[in-house]
Formats: structure tokens, sequence, C-alpha cells
């Protein structure tokens, strides 16, 4: 067809220009730009860390992730079916205080302690289910409810001490079971057997999500709970079983937590709920349910533990390096949002 | 033609991931015209009115209005510049009004501090839907509202917009004869004014009802553009599937067996009147209605999606008791909802779908067997000819008729023995409807009772072996096989 003789003559330059004018482009362009700077800030400063790439290092790092990993993966399932589950670290706390106190004062032996604590854990996480479906009460609000009730009941168990405290390890000489420590602090041929049980852990999360009917009702529940419901599945029982598992997941997190500190009290990790919700969505899982998955969730909590490891051996300061979390996971969330606005 | 053109498409080209979507299509449309935009399921006409709306970007391509070559860059673009659009899945927001949809973003304001006035709003909202014929309160959530009134609702809010070029994607598919006559005489009106319309629909009887040209697409390249007077059904079938379609409602004759389910004193207050209904083996039993008529209540009901107040239900001969739709399948039923998005997870692939309400089928001892859901799934993408790159294609990017074989067929491998389906050939096209209609056929023949809810009257006709007709909560008429006119049907349909 003929040109259109009004339509004014644009240098190649220009239209470049004008191309990356139009909004769209503009914020994709600009999430490009802030991700490779992002990447770029972070391997200067991991190869900068003093002592970074060091085998000690190296496992540090892999018993202290081991807890977050843990955590992620059973975030992942809840996030996936659409929910949020804010009481992890409580529940983390609780079970790990519980299995302490059931072993160091009440003469459980080891098995029916860490037993104890987690069907404690598992049978907070199916309240919590319980209290979401059955009452009808956003997940935030169940679970930020049990977030507060089960820190309170740690403390009330533990008298705010640690266990064993320095003094009942004096006169009772209640200590820890080898069994606790080797699960936090111990290995298997040089590898630290936390991060082996998170690996499992993660491993078995796929195979879940994956190849399993359960894990199939998660992303319908996730991604449209009428349509969901009106194909069969039991949305009630599917979000039940899921914060039970949950639950369960954030006890054992809490064991090998205990058996790294070599003792367990009643405001250990602390935080660790947001953290499993950031690591969650830096691995690309949908906030709002429906997609994702636990590799991602694996990559996530590994990189918000290099970052403070990182931090650390840059000697930065604590409250510091809450600020460079924060920041972390606000960016993260508003990235993964315009990424999906905007399909860069 | 003698009027002037207002719109001139030149090579639009647009590509998904796998799929050319819309291929160098040119495309012209005159003030006053309809122009009807037909295709098989994915030929790309939504894709083609998407762009046209500014909701997608092209790949390539050059739009001219009116002689001037514009670059629409969003909706609110293409709202500026008089074209409107009713897109084929329904974008209404259910937690607000009537009013509030149709004015979206635009409610009338009261001077001095730019306050809603919201009076005018209901007003004006009133006005646009009595012309519409529709009988619904401007302040009624849309959320309660059936699918066809939020369609009109929808076609409300295009229509308040005063384009100049309005876009309609399926816009009667949730609507009934009556609606839909009312919905052209308005259009009609429109015509005179000299607005523009596109409009796409599966029911090739409207093109001659309703249009002046028509344009044929087919894999995203356009096959032609014929005058209606030149564009008999035949011909537009060929342009469209590019082979002649023999019959198109293969209906067999089946003998029906025994009782499979029984129906007594259905009711839920203030909707369903004491329902009486029997199905038996092998039979196709169509239920009628116009728009409110209650029949989606009524299959809601029965599946436990919607509790009920009174009456029992009988699955061969013994009482059962649904109370959600999870005890339903359990028993052996199926539900086809009347909105496919009711029905689907549209951020799961194909094979997830169709085996979702056969999840514990394809499991042994809670895992999945994943070579049996992908054969599963394989089969059907073939029989109902579902149109996709690959079969782990996410649901959300199908085309929307073929999102509704995806609903089917998921209901079609549940091996239930009473099927509900809601206006089951909704949005699909001419040649897979054949298809859906052989596949009810063998269903039917393995001993499967089929409930078909349809506002479709040929279809109805056609296919079912009994028909009940339903009118303002109760069943008002049944008819065999071969006895019932479409007047009668019509007749009994309306609310004495
Ligand atoms: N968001 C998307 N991502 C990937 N592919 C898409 C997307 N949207 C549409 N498609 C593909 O583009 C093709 C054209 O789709 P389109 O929705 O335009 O079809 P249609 O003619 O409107 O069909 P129908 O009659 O079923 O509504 C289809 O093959 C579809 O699979
Ligand atoms: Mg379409």
């Amino acid at each position: 067809m003929a040109k259109n003789p009004s339509e004014p003559r644009v240098s190649a330059l220009g239209r470049v220009g004008a191309w990356v004018a139009t909004p769209q482009l503009r914020v994709r362009l600009g999430i490009r730009a802030v991700l490779v700077f992002a990447v770029l800030l972070f391997i200067y400063y991991v190869s900068t860390a003093p002592r970074f790439f060091s085998v000690t290092n190296a496992t540090n790092l892999g018993a202290r992730t081991a807890p977050d990993i843990i955590l992620a993966v059973g975030q992942t399932m809840v996030i996936i079916q659409a929910g949020i589950d804010l009481s992890v670290g409580a529940v983390l706390a609780f079970s790990g205080s519980l299995a302490s106190v059931a072993y160091c004062y009440w003469g459980l032996p080891v098995w029916p302690a860490m037993l104890l604590g987690l069907a404690a854990g598992a049978l907070l996480g199916f309240i919590n289910g319980l209290i979401i479906t059955k009452g009808r009460i956003p997940d935030f609000i169940a679970t930020l409810g049990m977030m507060v009730t089960a820190r309170g009941v740690a403390l009330i168990l533990t008298g705010g001490l640690p266990v064993p405290s320095h003094l009942t390890a004096i006169t009772l000489k209640a200590y820890l079971p080898q069994e606790i420590i080797w699960l936090g602090s111990g290995d298997i041929l040089g590898f630290p057997t936390g991060a082996l049980i998170a690996l499992l852990i993660v491993a078995a999360g796929w195979v879940i999500l994956m190849h399993t009917g359960f894990g199939r009702a998660l992303f319908a529940v996730g991604g449209n709970r009428e349509a969901a419901r009106v194909s069969g599945i039991n949305v009630d029982r599917t979000k039940i079983m899921t914060y039970t598992l949950m639950g369960l997941l954030a006890a054992l997190a809490g064991l090998v937590l205990v058996g790294r500190m070599n003792s367990a009290n009643a405001l250990m990790g602390d935080g660790t709920e947001l953290q499993s919700i950031a690591a969650v969505v830096i691995g690309g899982t949908n906030l709002f349910g429906g997609e994702g998955g636990v590799i991602g969730s694996l990559l996530g909590a590994l990189i918000m533990g290099i970052l403070r490891n990182v931090l650390n051996l840059h000697n930065m300061q604590d409250f510091a390096q809450r600020v460079v979390m924060g920041l972390l996971i606000i960016g993260v969330v508003l990235f993964d949002q315009l990424r999906r606005r905007y399909g860069a | 033609m003698s009027s002037s053109l207002i719109l001139r498409a030149e090579a639009i080209d647009k590509s998904y991931p796998g799929v050319h979507a819309l291929d160098h299509v040119d495309f012209d449309l005159y003030e006053g015209e309809v122009h009807a935009l037909l295709g098989e399921n994915g030929a790309g006409k939504s894709t083609f009115m998407k762009i046209l709306s500014g909701s997608l970007p092209k790949d390539s391509g050059r739009i001219f209005l009116r002689g001037q070559e514009v670059d629409i860059v969003g909706p609110y673009h293409a709202r500026e510049l008089g074209i409107g659009m009713v897109y084929q899945e329904l974008s209404v927001i259910p937690g607000l009004s009537v009013a509030e949809n149709i004015f979206l973003g635009r409610l009338p304001k009261r001077k001095p501090l730019g306050t809603v006035d919201w009076s005018e709003a209901m007003s004006q909202a009133k006005r646009i839907l009595d012309d519409l014929g529709v009988d619904v309160d401007p302040r009624e959530r849309v959320g309660n509202l059936s699918m066809g009134e939020q369609q009109l609702t929808e076609i409300a809010k295009a229509l308040s917009m005063k384009a100049q070029i309005l876009l309609l994607d399926e816009p009667s598919s949730a609507l009934s004869d009556e609606e839909r006559e009312r919905l052209f005489s308005i259009m009609r009106g429109l015509q005179e004014r000299g607005v523009a319309i596109i409009y796409v629909s599966h029911r090739l009887v409207e093109v001659p009802q309703i249009g002046q040209r028509v344009t044929v697409l087919r894999d995203g390249a356009k096959v032609g553009t014929l005058p209606v007077d030149q564009a008999d059904e035949a011909t537009l079938i060929r342009m469209m599937v590019g082979r002649e379609l023999r019959e198109k409602f293969p209906k067999d004759e089946i003998q029906r067996g025994k009782e499979i389910l029984r129906i007594q004193g259905l009711t839920v207050r203030g909707v369903l009147n004491n329902l009486n209904l029997n199905l038996y083996e092998g039979e196709i039993l169509g239920i009628f209605g116009v728009l409110g008529a209650g029949r989606t209540d009524f299959a809601r009901a029965l599946f436990g999606v919607d509790p009920i107040d009174s009456g029992e239900v009988f699955l061969n001969g013994r009482k059962i008791n649904i109370s959600c739709p999870s005890d339903a399948i359990e028993l052996g039923l199926g539900y086809l909802t009347e909105d496919r998005k009711d029905g689907l997870i549209l951020r799961l692939t194909i094979p997830a779908n169709i085996t979702l309400a056969s999840l514990k089928r394809i499991s042994r001892l809670g895992f999945l067997n994943q070579g049996e859901e992908r054969a599963t799934a394989e089969k059907y993408v073939k029989e109902l000819d579902i149109h996709t790159p690959k079969l782990d294609q996410k649901v959300e990017f199908l085309s929307g008729g073929n999102q509704q074989k995806v609903a089917l067929a998921k209901w079609l491998c549940s091996r239930a023995k009473v099927l509900i389906f809601d206006e089951p050939t909704r949005g699909i096209d001419v040649g897979a409807k054949i298809e859906v209609f052989r596949l009810m056929n063998d269903l039917a023949k393995q001993g499967v009772g089929i409930i078909m809810l349809s506002s479709e009257l040929p279809e109805v006709l056609a296919m079912a072996d009994r028909i009940l007709v339903m009118a303002g909560g109760s069943f008002t008429a049944e008819y065999a096989r071969g006895q019932a006119s479409q007047e009668d049907l019509m007749r009994d349909a309306v609310v004495k």
C-alpha cells in the first residue's frame, strides 16, 4: 500500500527511543537492569568475602540453612494452596523446646522425646488447619494467632530459660542427647546431617507436589478453589493436611536447630516465618497460589543463607543485616509482581 | 459499499510460543456495518479483537482509523479512540454492583467535590439495562446474577461507552433466543447511528440475521471475506473447516435401560419448586429454559454445590445423600458447569485438568500414574480436536472454545454414570460440536444417563430423547423426542 505522505520521517535512533519510551518496555528494561545489578552485587560480595570458599564455611553454611530449607519446603506447599503460615517460627520453637524439656527434665528417652516434639508440631499445624477451614478464618489471621499462642506456651514450658540452662546443666546434669546434637551439628561422611535431612525433605516435597494426587490437589485448590471443589476435591481436608504437614516440618526444623545450638529456647527461630515466605517467593512460587515448586524454594533459601553468611563474613552488624534482609524481601516481592505484570 | 471506511487493519501478525495465532490478517470495517468474524476454535478471532481493543500488543502490522494510522497502546486508549469491546470471557467484577460495573472507572460525578453521583449512575444504568430488556436492579451485586445476566451487564458496559466501533466476542453464547433477539435489535439501532460492529459467534444461523459481511479465519490466516448473501452455511463451514460436514446432529437411537436417577420434590426455597424427574440409562434428557428459569440452580442443587431445603434423590433405586460435590462424584455423578472457568484450573496443564475429577482412578497408593494421565489426555485432545501447541500447555493459554473442550473432557473421562451438562457446546465450533454429540452418543450406549441443560433449541430438539421445559424454577412441560416444535418449547418456557 502507498505510504501515508503525512507521516513524519523519524531517524532510526528516534525510533529506538520511541520504542523504549512505551511504559511497558521501560518497566521491562528496568526490571532486567535491577536484576543484573543485584546479581553482580551479590557476586561481588561473595567473591570478596573473606574465607567464603573454605570447607569450614561451606559446612557451617549447610548446617545453618538446613532449618530454613525445611521450613521453606512446607511453606511452599502452604502457599501453593493459596494459604500462608505465619506460625512456623513459633511452632519450631515450641516443638524444639518440648522435645528438649521432655528429655532433660521429664526423663523421657531420646526417641520418644523427639517423637513428642514432632507430634506436637503436627498437632499445632492440624489445629491451624481446623481453625482455617471449619472456622472459616483467613489463613493469615489464624496462623498469626497461633504464632503468638505457641510462642507463649513455649515460654511457659521453658520458664523463659534455655533448655538445658546453665544452672540445670550443672545441678541436674541435664544435657541434650547426642542424637539431637548430631541432627544439627553432626555429619555423615563429612556432610552436615542437617543439610542432608533438608535435601531429603526437598526431594520428598518435590515427589509430593509433582507425583501425588495430594500434590495435584494443592495446585487445584490454590489455583481455583471453587473449581477444585466442583471437581470433587475435598478442599477442607486438603488444607488441613497441608497445615499438619507444615507443622510437622516446623518441628523437624526445630530439632535440627536445637541440635545446632546445643540448647533449646522459647525465642529461637524468631523471624523464620518471614524468611521462609521470602525464600518461597524468591524461588518463584506465586504468592497467590496455584503455581510453584520446592526446587525454587531451595534456591531461595540458599540465596538468603548465603547472603546472611556473606554479610557475617564481611562483619556487618546484626542490626544492619536485618535491614538488608528486609529490603531484600520487599525488593523480591515487588520484582515478582512487576515481572508478572509486564511479562519480563 | 456506500458508507465510509472506519477501520482498516493491515497484515496484523501475532505469535505465541508454538502458535502463529494471526498470520498477516487484513481486515476492513465500514461505518454502520456488522461484520461477522468466524473461524474454528483457536483460529485467532479473539486474538484479533484483543489487538484492536488494545488489550494485546501485535507483533507487526498496521491499524488505520478513518485513514489515520494509530498505535493502540492499551484498553483505555482504545476507549478514547471510540473502540469498545465485550470479551469472550466475562470480565465483570463479581463484588461490585451492576451499575458500578457498567461505569467502572467513569462513574458520573457531582460537581463541586467530585463525589459520585449515585442517583445519576443508577438511572443511567437503568436506562441502558431497559434498552437491553434486562430485568435486573442496577444495585444488585453482579456475583448474584446468572451467567446470562452477567453477559448482558458486560454488553451494557460496552454500550454505555458510546463507542463508534464495537467488538463483540461471542456475546450471545450465554443468552437464549429471546435475549439474543433483543441484542440484535439493539445492534440494528446502533448500526443506524453509524456504529460499526465486529461480531464473533459460533452460531452460523446468526450471520445472515445480523451481519452484512463475513470474514473467515483459519489457523490464524484469513480465508476470505464475503457479503452475507453469498455466505450460505455450507460455504461458511467449508471455509472454516476446509471440508464438508455431514450431519450436524448425529443422533443415535439408543434403547433406554432401567431408571438410574429419580428426583422427588427437590426444593430450594424461592428458587426451585418441588422438582420431580427420572432419568434412564442411555437416555439424553434435555432441559430447556430461558434466562432465569433455574436450570443452573437445579444442577448446582443436585450436585451438592448449593444446599437444598427438601427433596429426595434416588440412584439406582437407592436413596442417596449429596451434601457436597465430592459426595456426588463418589456416587458416580458429573457436572459440567455453565461457566467453564468455574470448573477449570487455568494455571494447570491440559492433562492435569482432564484427570482432575478422576484423581483416585489414575493414582496408585496416592501416586499419580503420569503415563496413564498423558495417554488419557492425548486421547481426548485428539477426539475433541483441542488445538494446542503441546500437550502440557497450561489451560489459560488455550482459546475459549478449546478450554470448553478440556472442561468437557474432564467429565467424559470421569466414568460417571449420570452426567449433568450445563450448556455443553458453549463456544465450541461447528465441527467440534459434532464430535461432542458423538461422544455423548457413545456414553449413552454405555448406559450413562445424561441431563443436558441448554438454551440452544435446535440442539435440544435434535439430541434429547426427552425434553423438560423449565420456567420460574418449575418444570412446566415434558415432551418425548420429536413431539415438540420450537414454538411449543418457547411457549412453555415463558412464565405464566
Ligand atoms: N496467552 C496465550 N498464550 C499462548 N497461546 C495463546 C494465548 N492466547 C491464545 N493463544 C493461542 O492462539 C490461538 C488463537 O486463539 P484465539 O483465542 O484467538 O482463538 P479464537 O478464534 O478466539 O477461538 P475460540 O473460538 O475458541 O474462542 C490458539 O491456538 C491459542 O491456543
Ligand atoms: Mg475466542
